[in-house]
């Protein structure tokens, strides 16, 4: 400890060696070179960008393209981010895709274990029959569940590096959606976005939904057409991006999920009147 | 012994201030991991306790550097009650900073105070709770949770009730505190309306004649319209604040909870 | 082989522990609320670690401020022990609380006071406390306070390194030692000694003990030296101030003797008895 007034009660150096800066990032006067974690022992290396999603009256519409990036790489085209868990659930994942699959492993191996375990067929009174027919997950369960193995990784400072959104409906048949990340930092919202998305989709997904009273009055209709259009806006600016996408839709009847979805009707009008890249001047 | 004092000696600049610290930055010992476990959510809370209830407050707001994560997500949480809705609860944790890690302690203090009435069969005191979250939290001294905690509730003589801690757990019973982003905006004005810091009695003369105005606690109606201002002031200044504030009143008859918009922008 | 067979004979979700220590916490019935187990940052250099995170005069940026304590003193005469401290904790250049009791009861006969990590303080000398009436009720006699401020160094030292920062003394009076004073710090000094200044006024605070300490002195005359000497320490040190903290220990037991506004007190030390003339009271 130290003893001289100004630094009182302070480690001294000639104890625990130099201030070691390098645990911390820049903004906190550290010397990790990104805002965005790293680390020496794992990074994210194929990875998917934006997931978006948006509440509407009666469900959740969630969207992801189908690209998974190698750095600049457009690596594979057919990777689907988009991951139904049961009836009433689907987790979006942003990300590294291998853990992506990890994660989708163990929510597989999850479901299997919450079918052995639910109650099974023979059901006696109609009560019963009710109960086998609920699944026993709701997709906030799931967001718990999600939630707290990400929170448990980064404790363990071996975190998955995912974003994750998990929409769907409640055990009230409320329309659900949460996200979690690699920190384990959780927070719901009527629309959600991860990765470039947040910046780019988000503003437009919140004109439509600026709260919960107003994805009461969206309909599904409106609600899928917001998130196509965010998913061109996405592909026109973010580099990462592909122009093929899966696209869920999960209310009272279950899941619906396109998988082969395309962007339609682009229009690249507006690039002749960028400007100012590179040598281009006038 | 050379070595000793070879290395910095911390008396090599006139010192006193922040600005003469070290700031030379080499590392010591290999580096493993860079991994950065924390972020901050923003938002800020406050709580002040009166004669017969405590009132906790906190925006709702939750951000990500520049980006607003969610417009509602609370920071507020019911302690103890029944159930996962805690109906009942007689005692509010509020959380601000790292949010992940707030949650997690709300979930062990609750944990907590559930168990303690199973195998106790009563409920536990605020007195109690309030020391058991302190040692929650310098359970994980050397692995801090990255949040400021404000615990509210009424104690056995029905007397509003507010502690307030520091990260890893030192903490004191107050009659006001504010926390989280917008706290040295807030705080200040709690100290001059709450505790009546640099008031003086108009008629007691000048210069050094002058008496303090001595605080006592005020009504319920003054300090919600306290905490109102308080926040819409805090929002007007400060980024990481703003769209909603929500209000938990701890009263003898339990916990009335409400909600008031504050400014989107 | 076995463990191998464990490990894939189960579901890979049951291998995801999410619950942290809670189930351990819980399943082992009651935790013992103040208890020596601490979450440990999964990497090699903790201390390195924590000291990045939370030393806030190497990085004024860091991201976890701790509050810290500042000036505290204590010292014997012959009437026992005056105690004394400010009540000013800070968390970088921001002043935390200036309300905190930096005298710590550990029982009716024992005082701590806090200097450093505020946390640690509180828990280590309520740790103590625990310590203390284990000690009486298996040996049905108070502990001495040689015993007490010996069960806090050697726990203190055990966490060498780590990072813990205290700087605290333990006054108490006991038929065997009269009145006995340590200070214990956690690089693991203990020392037993007549007067002793902690915390970063420190130096300020021992200016004045030093010109006016007499052994012989009376109740009210050392009372008065102990408000003195922190008031003179809350003047001319930044990270002290708020009240005045002051205790007496008397073999009967510890009184307490106020927590006094040091605006007031300082006003009147200077316009009543003339000191501090190198302030100005006149109004312009």
């Amino acid at each position: 400890m130290n003893h001289f007034p100004e630094a009182w009660g302070r480690p001294r150096d000639d104890i625990y060696g130099s201030y070691n800066a390098s645990y911390l990032p820049q903004s906190r006067g550290g010397l990790q070179s990104h805002h965005q974690p790293t680390t020496h022992t794992q990074q994210p290396i194929v990875t998917g960008t934006s997931v978006l999603a948006l509440k509407f009256s009666t469900g959740v519409v969630i969207a992801a393209d189908n690209l998974a990036s190698y750095g600049s790489l457009a690596r594979f085209t057919d990777v689907h981010r988009l991951k139904p868990f049961n009836k009433r659930a689907v987790v979006g994942f942003g990300g590294d895709v291998s853990d992506m699959q990890y994660l989708d492993r163990l929510l597989n191996s999850l479901d299997v274990e919450e079918n052995y375990t639910s109650p099974t067929g023979d059901a006696k009174s109609d009560d019963d029959r009710a109960l086998v027919d609920a699944p026993l997950m709701s997709a906030k369960n799931l967001h718990t569940y999600l939630a707290k193995v990400m929170y448990k990784r980064r404790t363990d400072f071996n975190p998955l590096w995912n974003a994750l959104l998990v929409c769907g409906l409640d055990e009230k048949d409320q329309p659900f959606l949460a996200s979690a990340d690699l920190l384990g930092t959780t927070f719901s919202a009527p629309s959600m976005a991860t990765g470039f998305g947040a910046h780019l989709a988000q503003p437009l997904l919140r004109r439509v939904a600026p709260d919960e009273a107003a994805t009461q009055e969206l309909s599904k209709e409106k609600a899928v057409e917001a998130i196509k259009e965010c998913m061109k806006v996405l592909f026109y600016r973010d580099a990462r991006s592909m122009n093929e996408y899966s696209v869920a839709v999960i209310d009272q009847s279950g899941v619906e999920l396109k998988e082969d979805e395309k962007l339609e009707n682009q229009s690249w009008a507006f690039a002749d009147r960028i400007k100012g890249y590179g040598t281009q001047t006038v | 012994m050379a070595s000793l004092f070879q290395q910095s000696m911390p008396s090599t600049g006139p010192g006193y201030s922040f600005a003469s610290a070290p700031t030379h930055h080499s590392s010591s010992g290999p580096r493993q991991h860079a991994f950065y476990p924390y972020t901050d959510n923003g938002g800020s809370t406050l709580g002040i306790s009166g004669a017969t209830f405590t009132i906790l407050a906190g925006d709702t707001r939750s951000t990500s550097g520049y980006n607003i994560n969610s417009r509602y997500a609370p920071k507020l949480f019911r302690i103890g009650g029944d159930g996962p809705e805690n109906e009942g609860a007689r005692i509010v944790l509020s959380v601000v900073g790292f949010a992940a890690d707030g949650n997690a302690l709300k979930e062990r203090l609750d944990t907590m105070v559930k168990m303690y009435r199973y195998q106790h069969g009563k409920e536990i005191s605020v007195h109690a709770c309030a020391q058991r979250l302190s040692h929650i939290l310098y359970g994980k001294r050397f692995f801090p949770y990255y949040v400021t905690a404000i615990l509210g509730g009424l104690d056995d003589e029905g007397k509003g009730a507010l502690y307030s801690y520091d990260p890893v757990g030192s903490y004191e019973r107050e009659q006001c505190r504010a926390a989280g982003a917008a706290s040295s905006l807030i705080m200040p004005f709690l100290d001059n309306q709450v505790n009546l810091k640099n008031q003086y009695d108009p008629a007691s003369g000048e210069g050094l004649e002058k008496v303090m105005r001595v605080p006592e606690p005020l009504p319920q109606e003054t300090v919600e319209q306290l905490v109102r201002d308080a926040f819409t002031s805090a929002v007007e200044r400060h980024i990481e604040v703003g769209d909603g504030l929500q209000m938990m009143i701890i009263t003898k008859e339990g916990v009335q909870e409400t909600f008031t918009p504050l400014k989107k922008d | 082989m076995d463990a191998l067979v464990a490990q894939y004979s189960q579901p890979s979700h049951s291998a995801q522990d999410t619950t942290l220590d809670d189930s351990l916490a819980l399943s082992s019935k009651i935790a013992p609320p103040l208890s020596l187990n601490f979450e440990l940052p999964p990497i090699d250099s903790h201390s390195a670690w924590l000291r990045a995170m939370t030393d806030d005069h190497s990085n004024p940026q860091c991201p976890i401020k701790i509050a810290h304590g500042t000036t505290t003193l204590a010292f014997r005469f012959k009437g026992g022990i005056i105690v004394a401290t400010d009540s000013r904790a800070t968390a970088g250049n921001w002043i935390a609380s200036q309300t905190v009791k930096k005298v710590i009861e550990i029982n009716s006969c024992l005082l701590g006071t806090m200097a450093g990590g505020a946390a640690d303080c509180q828990y280590w000398l309520a740790y103590l406390g625990m310590m203390c009436r284990l000690h009486e009720l298996r040996h049905k006699r108070r502990i001495s306070v040689a015993a007490a401020s010996k069960i806090l160094a050697n726990l203190v030292y055990s966490y060498k390194g780590m990072g813990l920062s205290m700087g605290t003394m333990c006054a108490g009076v006991t038929p065997t030692e009269g009145p006995a004073l340590y200070y214990v710090d956690n690089d693991g000094t203990r020392l037993a000694g007549n007067m002793f200044c902690v915390g970063s006024g420190q130096t300020f605070a021992y200016g004045v003990l030093d010109a006016e300490y007499k052994y012989e002195m009376e109740e009210d005359e050392a009372l008065e030296l102990g408000k003195r000497s922190i008031l003179a320490a809350t003047h001319r040190d930044a990270f002290s101030g708020g009240f005045i903290n002051l205790y007496h220990v008397k073999e009967e037991g510890w009184v307490k003797h106020g927590f006094m506004d040091t605006n007031p007190i300082f006003w009147k030390t200077k316009l009543e008895k003339g000191e501090f003339s190198n302030v100005t009271s006149k109004l312009e």
